[in-house]
């Protein structure tokens, strides 16, 4: 027989024996598990002590904070890490588990502060780090406080017969529309309508309890329906009202926590009768009753009073009453100067930047990061690896309380936290700068007068800065959605066969780290500029695009010199799983994307990748690439076809770069290798989507040796010596700071650069040597590859590679290349396009008859057939076989 | 020597819609959108098809077709993942009320038809 689960905190506290008060202690903050806390303290600086708000902790093994909770250990420490609540609130959460001491006889906290601050959450997340069951979180807007202690409720029987009888009807379409005209008669908090106003939904609980006025209107349209539907006679809709014990009175005997929201919004005059009470709950007094007014109300029944013991409390009981702090005497008044003086409301600070980053890192990952890094700093950047582990930990615990596995985002940024860190950081500041900009109460005073005439108080009340905001920001960033194209970019259709469904191409599927920030911070553009420029608020326009600058959340490339240091977050929220530092783990996903490239150009090839090739001979070939120094001698890695070779552990083949440059200057005649030794066209590709073999690759392609065959005039060199010297270089007449040259050989400090090679490539026409054309950002990791068709098996992993490849054969080839192009120039002088231009031409003869008299772009330029390359870089297979 | 019947060779079907489940869930997590609602409760959308299919058949997932259901099973501390049909009787403004006014954290999925 299942045992039922005892709560120690349904015990009066009175009746808790030692033994039972151990099981409910759960410690937090001692020696070993210390506990961030902020805290006022005297932080001397040059000689001079000032008091200073800090995060530290709290690590007492005699006293350390206690949960009373009927929860494990476990989950207690991870729901109070993972869900803790912003620094600046850490004091009232202390204060909060002191009240909630056994001992304690203030069994209320009252918290003031602005909408969305967090105030029911804290209130809330007390009562769940003690129990598994729901605290119940009651909203007082408009409400009378009376009915705290005695509520006249709607009572539909035992089994809401006549409500599930309704929804059922509802579902179904067959509720009369008499009766869906009567359901729009019930209060409007009660019913949900759909976008064509039809009746959704009823919020039976809700109305159940909707206060005396409203429950008395609502007994009577029910009655209505209950009539036009003839359920009045079927047995079991029975419909009644009834007086009964208030949230207040049935918490107390139960034992639980409840939330008073919104308790300053609640109806005037109607807490006058509540003062005694509180001063029972804050334990002035030792009892007190309470009298029934709605007894025998309109012939209902119920209780007719109540008496609240000091000796009947339990240790689950407890009262959080929160308000907002903008009164603004209508829907929000000022309280009782006797509220007041007995609850004695603590007033939540606004929040500081490392509030914001709290709560976007929780949002983020599932737990604040940036707290837990602050806190224990030293240790996280001593042992990165252990502080990471223990994050996943407290994240995957978190996720088994909540028994629904961790979101693949969450765990790709948990494993990269201190991009996480470093991203939360200028958010935050950037949230806390909007805020500030927003806040028609403070701009005067905080330097931001000049927005005087944009921001008003309509404004700040619609547009202001709160958590919520910051939520609506990243739920929108997270999914992976289409994006709008460039306005000028070249768009062509198929104007024939609409009425049939359209062909796509085989889907791609995105890991989702892979652009979380690019998503995230191009929202955050569009949102600004929604929110000002395009209703006219110019000023405040400029002065956020200047913050966002400021705080590096696009990743641009500075024009005005080089490129800023600083790490952007969107560079740092866009994560690919090939960074990953665990070679173990690159040689996994090396090895699928390697098995299923084989599989797919080999569709005799059946076996599994565990038959194909085993982790371990993958990591070790992965080991030997990542060791080996291949740029200098244009040495490169390629997929290897050869069964027998793979079969003994050598997925892969190595290569070299043999230019016909160096044949050419040396005189040499004759070529040692021929068409049979080129590496194919898909082998090659495939390199590049392997983690660690396309970096590799894509640091050894560069030239080398232009120098010695373009002895005269640069190609088009208009750029100044940078240092002014004009110094040539030692290997020709070609000025060393030539540009384009620069950009050819991926020396630029630009980071951008473009170059060709030749590969094999076998179609219906026959075997040819053929072009790759690469274009890339080395400081983004970025490169555009743009070759014939590549297996659809390796586009996924050219997106994690940071790869866009373009099929030159494509009909959109141009403007595919030409969106490439401009992500890859992004923020750049337009003049890199020319340089671009430039570099290419070294090794590609745009020499021919269509382009005469034309000034053609790179893009058309790289999706050309007709252009060929000169002095070809031919992809070699070396002599010797695998590796 | 033990003969292993067949039922030690298949997997039992409970097990598999549990597995199925978990996968579904996991790609919904991925490329459905994530509201965050209040105390610490997400709900995921999750295109009608096979992986709502899957969620709905995994017994430790509530279904919960009207307010009612769904107020239940957010009140019960035995169920941690809920299943809201495409054509439940309520709007997302009720689903996070329901979660704002019961302080627990729970994690929802809610069908949605993407045609």
């Amino acid at each position: 027989m299942k045992k039922d689960k005892v709560h120690l905190l349904d015990k009066k506290i009175k009746d808790l024996t030692a033994k039972d008060l151990e099981k409910l202690e759960k410690p937090l903050g001692t020696s070993d598990r210390p506990f961030p806390m902020w805290g006022t303290q005297r932080i001397e600086h040059n000689g001079r002590a000032d008091l200073e708000q800090v995060l530290s902790v709290i690590s007492d093994d005699t006293y350390p904070m206690k949960v009373y909770s009927d929860r494990p250990y476990k989950e207690v420490i991870a729901l109070s890490y993972c869900d803790m609540p912003v620094p600046s609130m850490l004091p009232l959460f202390f204060d909060g588990l002191e009240r909630r001491k056994p001992e304690s006889t203030n069994r209320t906290q009252m918290m003031i502060g602005d909408p969305g601050a967090g105030k029911s959450f804290l209130g809330a997340l007390q009562g769940r780090l003690r129990t598994d069951r729901p605290i119940e979180v009651l909203d007082c807007g408009g409400k009378n406080m009376r009915e705290l202690l005695f509520e006249m409720v709607l009572d539909f029987g035992s089994g809401d017969a006549l409500p599930k009888s309704i929804d059922k009807r509802l579902q179904a379409g067959t509720l009369e529309p008499l009766s869906m005209g009567l359901l729009k008669q019930l209060p409007a908090e009660a019913v949900s309508l759909d976008k064509d106003g039809h009746v959704k939904s009823v919020d039976w609980n809700w109305l159940k309890t909707a206060g005396g006025d409203e429950v008395e209107k609502s007994f009577e349209v029910l009655k209505k329906i209950s009539k036009t539907e003839g359920l009045d006679n079927a047995g079991g809709n029975a419909l009644g009202m009834n007086s009964q014990y208030g949230p207040l009175i049935r918490k107390f005997m139960a034992g639980e926590e409840l939330v008073l929201d919104e308790y300053n919004k609640s109806r005037e005059g109607t807490d006058d009768n509540l003062q005694t009470i509180w001063q029972f709950f804050i334990g002035e007094l030792k009892e007190c009753t309470v009298e029934n007014p709605l007894k025998n109300k309109d012939a209902t029944s119920g209780p007719s009073e109540f008496t609240f013991r000091r000796e009947d409390m339990k240790a689950g009981f407890f009262i959080t009453l929160t308000g907002n702090k903008n009164e603004d005497g209508i829907t929000t008044r000022s309280l009782n100067k006797s509220v007041y003086s007995r609850l004695s409301p603590q007033t939540l600070p606004d929040p500081d930047i490392i509030d914001w980053q709290h709560r976007i890192c929780q949002m983020m990952t599932g737990l604040p990061v940036s707290t837990l890094y602050t806190a224990f700093r030293e240790q996280a950047d001593k042992d990165p690896e252990a502080f990471g582990d223990w994050l996943m930990w407290l994240r995957e615990t978190k996720a088994e309380v909540e028994g629904t596995p961790i979101p693949e985002l969450q765990q790709t940024l948990l494993s990269n936290w201190k991009n996480v860190v470093n991203s939360s950081e200028k958010l935050a500041r950037f949230y806390d700068r909007w805020a500030e900009m927003t806040d028609a109460d403070k701009i005067t005073a905080n330097g931001n007068a000049d927005l005087i005439e944009e921001v008003d108080e309509e404004y700040t009340k619609k547009e202001g800065i709160d958590f919520r905001k910051i939520k609506q920001h990243l739920e929108e960033a997270i999914p992976i959605r289409p994006r709008i194209q460039k306005e000028d970019a070249p768009r062509a259709f198929n104007t024939k066969a609409w009425d049939k469904m359209p062909k796509l191409s085989e889907p791609v599927p995105e890991n989702v780290s892979l652009n979380f920030g690019t998503r995230l911070t191009e929202f955050l553009e569009r949102m600004v500029y929604e929110k000002t420029a395009a209703v006219g608020k110019h000023n405040l326009y400029s002065k956020l695009q200047k913050s966002m600058q400021e705080f590096a959340l696009r990743d641009i490339t500075l024009q005005e010199g080089a490129r800023s240091r600083q790490r952007s977050v969107e560079e740092d929220l866009n994560i690919s799983a090939f960074n990953d530092r665990d070679l173990h783990k690159q040689a996994n996903m090396a090895r699928k994307v390697f098995c299923d490239y084989l599989r797919q150009v080999n569709p005799e090839i059946k076996a599994t990748d565990e038959e194909i090739i085993t982790p371990k001979a993958f990591y070790d070939t992965l080991k030997y690439v990542a060791e080996k120094d291949t740029a200098p001698k244009n040495e490169i890695f390629v997929a290897n076809r050869d069964p027998e070779s793979i079969y003994h552990g050598k997925p892969l083949v190595e290569a070299v770069i043999k230019d016909i440059a160096v044949y050419t200057a040396q005189n040499l005649d004759e070529l040692d290798f021929t068409l049979d030794d080129l590496v194919g066209h898909d082998d090659f590709i495939a390199s590049l989507a392997l983690p660690t073999v396309g970096a590799k690759n894509l640091s050894a392609v560069w030239e080398q040796n232009i120098r010695l065959i373009e002895p005269s005039e640069p190609a088009n060199d208009t750029a100044a010596a940078p240092d002014g010297t004009g110094v040539p270089s030692a290997g020709g007449s070609i000025p060393s700071y030539d540009e384009s040259l620069l950009v050819a050989e991926n020396r630029s400090d630009k980071k951008i650069a473009t170059t060709s090679v030749q590969v094999l490539y076998k179609d219906a026409d026959g075997e040819r040597p053929v072009s790759i054309h690469i274009v890339r950002n080395e400081a983004r990791n970025k490169t555009l590859v743009v070759s014939e068709k590549a297996p659809s098996k390796l586009l996924s992993a050219f997106k994690e590679a940071g790869i866009m490849h373009v099929d030159r054969n494509d009909p959109n080839a141009e403007t595919k290349v030409e969106a490439a192009l401009t992500e890859l120039t992004r923020g750049m002088a337009p003049s890199i396009n020319a340089r671009l231009v430039d570099a290419f031409k070294y090794r590609n003869n745009i020499n021919v008859e269509h382009l005469q008299g034309k000034a053609p772009q790179l893009a058309e330029l790289l999706v050309d057939k007709k252009v060929d390359m000169m002095f070809p870089k031919y992809v070699i297979r070396k002599k010797s076989a695998g590796m | 020597m033990l003969n292993p019947g067949p039922e030690r060779h298949v997997m039992s079907t409970d097990l598999l819609d549990e597995v199925a489940s978990v996968a579904a869930q996991k790609k919904a997590m991925q490329e459905g959108g994530c509201k965050f609602l209040p105390h610490g409760c997400r709900l995921f959308s999750i295109p009608q098809g096979w992986e709502s299919n899957m969620i709905r058949r995994d017994k430790g997932v509530s279904t919960c077709e009207t307010m009612l259901e769904l107020e239940a099973a957010v009140q019960d501390a035995g169920v941690k993942v809920l299943f809201i049909p495409v054509d439940a009787l309520m709007t997302d403004e009720d689903i996070e009320k329901i979660c704002q006014r019961n302080g627990v954290t729970k994690t929802l999925f809610k069908e949605v038809n993407e045609a």
